[in-house]
């Protein structure tokens, strides 16, 4: 089925376009690139602040809440412009290994990620400590998206 | 600027430009520190962009929010800078013909004096303005230039790739 959607995609309008102009390929990377700058910034920090190593005067869910926009406006331009380059080529990036690994990685980052910066940002009460699950899945979501990035590079030489 | 390009051209003559140009592995892992120095650098800085144009953490202090961002800010700018060195050395002398390359260090030196006028002037006095969420016009204007600066810096510098 994924397959059968990378097939229709290259022979779509957007893969033709992603395809035989080298401009449009360059500005939705640059495009990438500056939501990645606002969009890892957050995130880093968001996480941090889990762990307790910065914006301490503010509380968590502070944090998480401020963040919010910042950290989902960006995935979306992110997922967007990450779409579009890969519309560039869709068949070959289903064979590319580090593509993959980098849409399987990313899935999870999504949801650890995610799940954890809403569930902080909702929480009512006034906190104390972060609890351990919270700590850990911080430092999970920073070696994610860690990861996420070092496989994207690696889209271009495997 | 004869002197500068014989220069680049020594540059580019010597081991650790050769050894990083030669491999096929060293280069992008340099290239990926590089952009992962950026990310921390730039998102940081946006932040602290955004408070002072008063889109978030309107109830926290300029100064409380630049204290705690600061040492991640310089962490990512260790970072950036020593890979990008590298990375330069690696090209120089294709580097001192680039376009791209050249716009980029432009905006280098405009978004490192940025911050210089911002701290010798609007910032001396920022406990007159530390807690409002709307911030001085100065104050705004000295973000949105840092925002665009930077904006500027990642596109020339993915430019650099693209124009030969």
């Amino acid at each position: 089925m994924l397959f059968a959607f990378c097939h229709w995609l290259a022979t779509s309008r957007i893969g033709i376009i992603m395809r035989d102009s080298t401009w449009d390929f360059a500005i939705v990377e640059v495009v990438h690139l500056l939501a990645l700058a606002i969009f890892g910034g957050a995130a880093l920090l968001v996480n941090l602040r889990f762990l307790g190593l910065v914006f301490k005067a503010q509380t968590r869910s502070q944090v998480a809440r401020e963040l919010l926009p910042l950290t989902g406006g960006g995935v979306i331009v992110m997922f967007i412009s990450g779409f579009l380059m890969m519309a560039n080529g869709p068949v070959r990036y289903y064979y590319n290994p580090a593509f993959r690994l980098k849409m399987a990685l990313f899935l999870v980052a999504l949801l650890v990620h995610f799940f954890l910066q809403i569930k902080v940002a909702n929480e009512k009460a006034i906190e104390e400590k972060s609890p351990v699950w919270l700590k850990f899945g911080a430092i999970v979501s920073v070696l994610l998206w860690l990861s996420i990035g070092l496989a994207g590079r690696a889209i271009g030489y495997v | 600027m004869q002197i500068l390009l014989h220069l680049c051209q020594w540059i580019y003559s010597t081991h650790l430009s050769v050894a990083i140009r030669g491999s096929v592995w060293i280069f992008p892992i340099i290239e990926t520190i590089h952009v992962l120095g950026i990310t921390v650098l730039v998102g940081t800085i946006s932040i602290f962009d955004l408070r002072l144009l008063g889109w978030l953490m309107k109830r926290e202090p300029v100064s409380r929010i630049a204290a705690q961002l600061l040492p991640w800010t310089w962490g990512g700018f260790v970072v950036m800078f020593i890979t990008g060195v590298l990375l330069t050395i690696s090209e120089a002398e294709p580097n001192y013909y680039n376009i791209a390359f050249r716009i980029k260090l432009l905006l280098l030196l405009l978004v490192g004096l940025n911050p210089l006028i911002f701290h010798l002037t609007i910032y001396r006095r920022v406990n007159t303005w530390d807690v409002s969420d709307v911030t001085p016009i100065r104050a705004r204007a000295a973000a949105t230039a840092s925002l665009l600066l930077w904006a500027g810096i990642i596109i020339a510098g993915r430019m650099i790739a693209y124009i030969h």
